[in-house]
């Protein structure tokens, strides 16, 4: 059953890559708010952000995503959590540039020296590297829209769960998915 | 199964207006043949595309055009089938697939005023219709009933009968910019081809807030359903066959079209009376193409007007921040508008408006700013939401006059099938253009009301189009300054009848699709011996 909150919305066929990453998110609702638990793991991956070691994320397995991870939660905030949507975001960014992992590292080495936020960061990085500059845009598009790539090469990973669906689901739904029943809308958002 | 190849009507477009004027040949029990350029579409498949598409602010992006039957795409880049010939753009966008471009309308289905069908005589701009807008009446009512159609009472638009459906639910939003805005502005809820309940088997809306581009449960009426009526009621439609000939006898008289399948191969269908209904920029195309020894200016075009007149409804904008929440993005797309400044005497100076509100979801478009700012983390998520719950926006939709210098030609370039591209030359006039200075003051105010800030007009001589097409082949009694007489029969075929909003003489303030549907359903009338009134000198 594709659970979303929208029960009249029963006539769209979902597409196979959208709606994987809907199910899977792990939340049961695409786009519930998170839990405090998924919140405070996203706290950890913030702190953890400052804590990776370059060298050693070299290393381990997972250490690109790991490394993407530590990305995402300064430039997409403490919702974009590890989860079968991360990994699906971070395939998509490495299969549109297999150099993505490497500029990720390299961008976290230098969040990591000039201790860096999401505040300073976009600027921090015009200014003096504008060789990584385009990096946070690419991370924010995946994590806030769900697509990945660019004009041609762009394409959708994540529909409803995209961040800048979920931050706003206690007000909204997605479009083409049913608000409610005829004239709830009517009443004043709360 | 032998393909069809003869009929009592042969229509060339699927859209609405050649479906449900088919309606009327097959209740007489009339054989009638649909031919369509593009492919059958399905609406389930729509959906997934619209979801899956990566960009979510193009509208056209669900409608891939099939290669035998191109239309106009934008994004990611111009596909340059509507080649540009200045000296403003005309960008429109329709779709060529079985129902045609009313698979992505907001569904806004108003009738003119009835002074739009007299501003010549009374403004000494533009042209008269060949009849008033009583005569339209019972045809509007018959198309209304036909798409159901809801909407308010109160919008300018005298009906001798109530309209078929209550108005939608009035969003949040909308009730409050009516509350503000009065007494100032009266804000209205918009007339629409959208259901307030359940009405001939379809769904009341449960504000999906994809109206455009695609509506998720048929709660608003689309070319399909127009094209699956058309079906059920017995005529024969024909996907893939892009007809790029008509042809007529010694006498001038239609006696067989031409089309092309996917593969290129042409089939010829013949028949007793054609009805042209392939939109306002494929039909003066398809005459135009036609040329022979004995019209080489093109079918229908002694008067040398086909595709002259080109009209459209261009738009200026302000958004801004309310003092509100508000939240865009529950209910319907486009639920309410101002219409009180669609006609009075300011028409002999300057053009006439609607003020339409949005009721768009912002979280694309902000999305998309705040990354372009470079805006992240806790302070993106912040600014999401109060531009999700505070932003507004307000447009005009003003009328342009019909000039014969804009126009669809065919250009030098083809199409993948080898066929001609249509060619748009088009420019926005003084006239349109002083509306749009004087309708920054009605943004300025109404941004007031709502203790608006961070006001932001669209850029002073930038227009938006609205893919409202007309006046490319327009009635009229004067056989020498028009293509189709009262009725929407060619001058100079006697079997060839146009129904399309490209026939309008003059496009008022409001969408074109409801009074082309009715002027085609006068002209059915006509063509079946019942039309109710000769039309007026």
């Amino acid at each position: 059953m594709y659970d979303v909150p929208a029960p009249m919305d029963t006539n769209g066929r979902v597409d196979e890559t959208c709606q994987a990453a809907a199910r899977d998110d792990g939340s049961g609702s695409p786009i519930a708010l998170p839990s405090r638990r998924t919140v405070l793991a996203g706290m950890v991956s913030v702190i953890a952000a400052t804590l990776i070691p370059r060298a050693s994320a070299e290393v381990a397995p997972n250490a690109g995503r790991d490394t993407f991870l530590a990305l995402s939660a300064i430039i997409a905030g403490p919702r974009a959590v590890d989860g079968p949507l991360a990994r699906r975001l971070f395939d998509a960014l490495q299969e549109d540039d297999p150099s993505f992992a490497a500029s990720a590292g390299a961008l976290l080495d230098l969040v990591n020296e000039q201790h860096l936020d999401s505040s300073g960061l976009q600027q921090a990085l015009d200014a003096t590297h504008p060789e990584l500059a385009a990096l946070p845009r690419r991370v924010a598009s995946a994590w806030f829209m769900g697509i990945v790539g660019k004009d041609e090469k762009a394409r959708c990973v994540a529909y409803e769960s995209a961040l800048g669906s979920v931050i706003v689901a206690d007000r909204l739904r997605p479009p083409t998915y049913a608000y409610g029943p005829y004239a709830s809308w009517a009443a004043q958002p709360a | 199964m032998t393909e069809p190849s003869s009929a009592d009507f042969v229509v060339i477009g699927s859209g609405i207006i050649g479906c449900v004027t088919s309606l009327k040949f097959l209740q007489r029990g009339a054989s009638v043949l649909i031919l369509e350029a593009g492919p059958r579409v399905v609406r389930d498949e729509i959906v997934a595309r619209f979801r899956d598409s990566p960009r979510r602010g193009d509208w056209m992006s669900p409608y891939p055009p099939a290669p035998w039957a191109p239309h106009p795409i934008y994004q990611p880049k111009d596909s340059g089938y509507l080649v540009q010939a200045g000296p403003y753009p005309y960008p429109a966008e329709y779709i060529r697939q079985v129902g045609g471009t009313t698979w992505h309308w907001a569904a806004h289905a108003w009738r003119l005023v009835p002074n739009d069908l007299r501003i010549h005589s009374l403004y000494g701009v533009g042209v008269d219709w060949p009849f008033d807008y009583e005569a339209l009446d019972a045809h509007y009512q018959d198309a209304e009933e036909t798409l159901g159609v809801s909407g308010a009472p109160d919008t300018g638009s005298p009906r001798s009968k109530p309209f078929p459906m209550e108005p939608v639910a009035e969003p949040w939003a909308m009730r409050r910019l009516r509350e503000r805005l009065a007494p100032a502005y009266p804000v209205v809820t918009n007339t629409t081809a959208r259901n307030s309940r359940s009405y001939d088997g379809r769904p009341a809306c449960c504000g999906n807030n994809s109206c455009q581009p695609i509506c998720p449960i048929d709660a608003q009426f689309h070319g399909g359903i127009a094209a699956a009526k058309a079906e059920a009621a017995g005529a024969r439609l024909l996907p893939n066959a892009n007809v790029y000939r008509i042809e007529h006898d010694a006498s001038g008289r239609i006696v067989a079209v031409h089309y092309y399948d996917p593969q290129k191969v042409s089939h010829r269908v013949t028949g007793k009376n054609f009805i042209l209904a392939a939109n306002g920029i494929e039909s003066p195309r398809l005459l135009l193409l036609s040329a022979s020894d004995k019209y080489p200016q093109g079918l229908a075009n002694s008067s040398g007007m086909v595709g002259r007149n080109l009209m459209d409804h261009p738009s200026t904008s302000l958004t801004f921040d309310a003092e509100e929440e508000l939240w865009l993005g529950r209910g319907p797309q486009s639920p309410s508008s101002i219409n009180t400044l669609r006609d009075g005497a300011f028409r002999s100076e300057h053009a006439p408006y609607r003020l339409d509100f949005t009721n768009i979801s912002r979280i694309a478009g902000t999305t998309q700013s705040l990354i372009d700012e470079g805006v992240y983390g806790a302070e993106f998520e912040r600014r999401l939401r109060f531009s999700a719950a505070h932003e507004l926006n307000v447009k005009t939709v003003l009328e342009v006059l019909p000039h014969p210098e804009n126009r669809i030609t065919l250009s030098d370039q083809k199409d993948a099938m080898g066929i001609p591209k249509p060619q748009a030359h088009y420019s926005i006039d003084e006239y349109t253009r002083r509306a749009a200075v004087v309708a920054n003051a009605d943004f300025a105010r109404i941004a007031e009301l709502m203790g608006g800030a961070n006001l932001r007009y669209s850029k002073e001589g930038n227009f938006a189009n609205n893919q409202h097409i007309c006046g490319t082949m327009s009635m009229g009694n004067d056989a020498a300054s028009s293509v189709v007489d009262g009725f929407g029969r060619s001058h100079d075929h006697e079997n060839l009848f146009i129904t399309s909003t490209g026939v309008l003489p003059t496009a008022g303030t409001c969408n074109s699709t409801l009074t082309g549907l009715a002027v085609a359903l006068r002209t059915a009338a006509h063509v079946l011996g019942d039309a109710p009134a000769p039309p007026h000198a």
